[in-house]
């Protein structure tokens, strides 16, 4: 903006000063007008040109010709410019010759000179909507390399949490420990558990190398993970799986329901004494896939609630990455006491 | 020694009193699942040690400890992987165990428990004063501390809270200057003024004050005001 300011008083006050310094350089030019005449209309000739140009950005702007490309962009400066310079020199001719009732400063014909006019200030104009075309494309140029920079870094970055996000280290040394409980208390229920953790150990491990799974893969291994679950909480984690029958190869990014699920029983059931019931509902809807995974609780929005956020941040994100704008990713309070992650997948892979 | 088992898991609460079947001098008196029934387990079976889960649902054991009338009783906390209480246990040297327990790790944690206290020594909550040897957990952000009372320099009230002097630290305690006051021995502390109790114990000098008060200097730096009518109190007290 100040640029823009500083750019405008030199531009237009090179050409006063230039228009002075002719009347005073070359003092035989004829003129009917005193010097100080010549002067005035001088700078109140290229005060209007200043403001036409200032005037004329709004409306360039809301025909969206920052955005044109060159060809269509140049006829249309050129007669913007053309536009300009009659408005221009016409407000100033009848300004002069009916307003103020001055004679013509000139020997030759009146269309002549409007003309020639005209011309002159068209090219004035132009050079002007040039330079001004020229800022705001750098300017433009310059804007979309740092959102390229950023969305690079944003997608490293998420590259990075994924793989270091993938399995909670609470969640696997409190599995242990009920898991060495286990081998006294119920020999057969330890094995089986052993073979559950070594399956969600492998598949966090390998499933990140995949930009997506079938979604009853990732199904199989929530519920080996709902299973260990349900050795350390017992009673106090209950579930209801709801699974449409034409979901099962639909594609998922890996750990995206692992995710959802984890979630639901960190807030719902880890950390309610009571404990409570989590829901895993899948539906084909045609065009997406729709997860929803529910909880007993409220989302946290006062930021003194146990989520950061920055799980599930990282599922939409990784969503978004693979599936498109289409893909989405909510958490919402479901009225009176639950909490519902509702992730939509569209069934067709962004090209 | 009794011992109290607070864990929101059976199974975890199983394995620990399985691990403590091998210490004669350790008794799991009984079991709790939350901080509410820790809190009623407490009241009723007086136990000299806690082995408390650090993530509970509801409260966690931090905030089950905060709450506890002073004395508290000897904790070892239990946890399967929290970087930070780890780091916090390991600066104040609060013994700690990580789940699954290791045997030999639970056996020294056992060992440092300093003399096994008579199980009839524990006075109902509230009434009693406290001894010097007798501990209040505090915390502060991420550090916590169980702090000897004898090792408390100055107690200073800010509002409901208190906030307690000891070694380079001065976290707040979870309880009004008054009802610290009614808890601590006059033997050894003195209500300098409306705002704070001294530990007699800890001071380095004494001068006279404005209009015959005395300015009290403690050992660590802080100088502490006795208007006259407090003076005369503290000079009866320590000529006895």
């Amino acid at each position: 903006m100040r640029l823009y300011v500083l750019f405008q008083v030199a531009g237009w006050g090179f050409f006063i000063a230039l228009e002075v310094w002719s009347v005073f350089a070359f003092p035989e030019h004829e003129s009917v007008w005193s010097r100080s005449t010549t002067v005035a209309i001088a700078v109140a000739s290229y005060c209007l040109g200043l403001l036409i140009s200032h005037i004329v950005r709004a409306p360039m702007t809301r025909w969206g010709w920052k955005e044109l490309g060159w060809r269509s962009l140049v006829p249309r400066l050129l007669g913007m410019a053309l536009a300009a310079s009659i408005v221009w020199k016409g407000v100033e001719i009848f300004w002069i010759h009916t307003v103020l009732g001055l004679p013509w400063n000139t020997r030759y014909s009146i269309p002549l000179v409007a003309v020639m006019e005209v011309l002159y200030c068209t090219i004035v104009f132009s050079g002007w909507l040039c330079l001004y075309f020229f800022y705001n494309l750098f300017e433009r140029l310059n804007r979309s390399e740092i959102e390229r920079f950023q969305l690079m870094s944003s997608v490293k970055e998420a590259e990075l949490r994924a793989l270091k996000s993938q399995v909670n280290p609470h969640f696997i040394f409190n599995s242990l420990n009920s898991l060495r409980a286990l081998i006294d208390e119920d020999p057969a229920r330890a094995r089986m558990a052993v073979t559950q953790l070594a399956n969600l150990l492998r598949y966090s491990l390998q499933s990140g190398q995949l930009e997506t799974v079938p979604f009853e893969d990732e199904l199989d291994v929530v519920n080996d993970y709902l299973a260990l679950e349900q050795v350390r909480h017992e009673e106090r984690l209950r579930l209801r799986l709801d699974i449409g029958a034409d979901v099962s190869r639909l594609p998922i990014p890996p750990m995206l329901l692992q995710t959802l699920v984890e979630n639901a029983v960190k807030y719902g059931i880890s950390s309610r004494t009571e404990g409570g019931e989590i829901a895993i509902i899948a539906r084909n809807e045609g065009g997406a896939l729709r997860i929803q995974v529910t909880n007993p609780g409220q989302v946290a929005r006062d930021g003194r609630g146990a989520s950061t956020g920055v799980g599930l941040h990282n599922a939409a994100e990784r969503l978004r990455l693979i599936f498109g704008e289409k893909a989405t990713l909510r958490l919402r309070s479901d009225p009176p006491a639950q909490v519902v992650a509702e992730a939509v997948i569209p069934l067709a892979l962004r090209s | 020694m009794k011992a109290l088992l607070i864990d929101d898991e059976r199974l975890a609460r199983n394995e620990l009193r399985r691990l403590l079947a091998a210490f004669p001098g350790v008794k799991v008196a009984g079991e709790a699942a939350n901080a509410k029934q820790a809190r009623e387990q407490m009241a009723a079976l007086k136990p000299d040690l806690l082995f408390l889960d650090v993530q509970m649902p509801g409260e966690t054991g931090m905030e089950l400890l905060e709450s506890l009338e002073p004395p508290v009783p000897h904790v070892i906390f239990t946890t399967a992987y929290d970087e930070f209480a780890v780091k916090a246990f390991e600066l104040n040297a609060i013994d700690y165990l990580l789940k699954p327990v290791d045997p030999a790790r639970l056996a020294a944690a056992v060992e440092r428990i300093p003399g096994t206290r008579s199980p009839g020594k524990a006075k109902p909550a509230s009434a009693g004063r406290l001894d010097g040897k007798d501990k209040v957990f505090v915390r502060e952000g991420e550090r916590c501390w169980f702090v000897e009372v004898a090792q408390i320099r100055l107690l200073e009230s800010e509002g409901n809270y208190t906030r307690v002097h000891f070694g380079d630290a001065q976290p707040q305690l979870f309880r009004s200057l008054n009802a610290m006051e009614e808890r601590l021995d006059p033997r050894h502390f003195f209500r300098a003024n409306r705002r704070q109790i001294i530990n007699t114990a800890w001071i380095d000098g004494i001068e006279p004050w404005f209009s015959s008060g005395l300015l009290v200097r403690l050992k660590g730096g802080a100088k502490v005001e006795l208007s006259r009518r407090q003076a005369q109190e503290f000079r009866e007290r320590m000529s006895l």
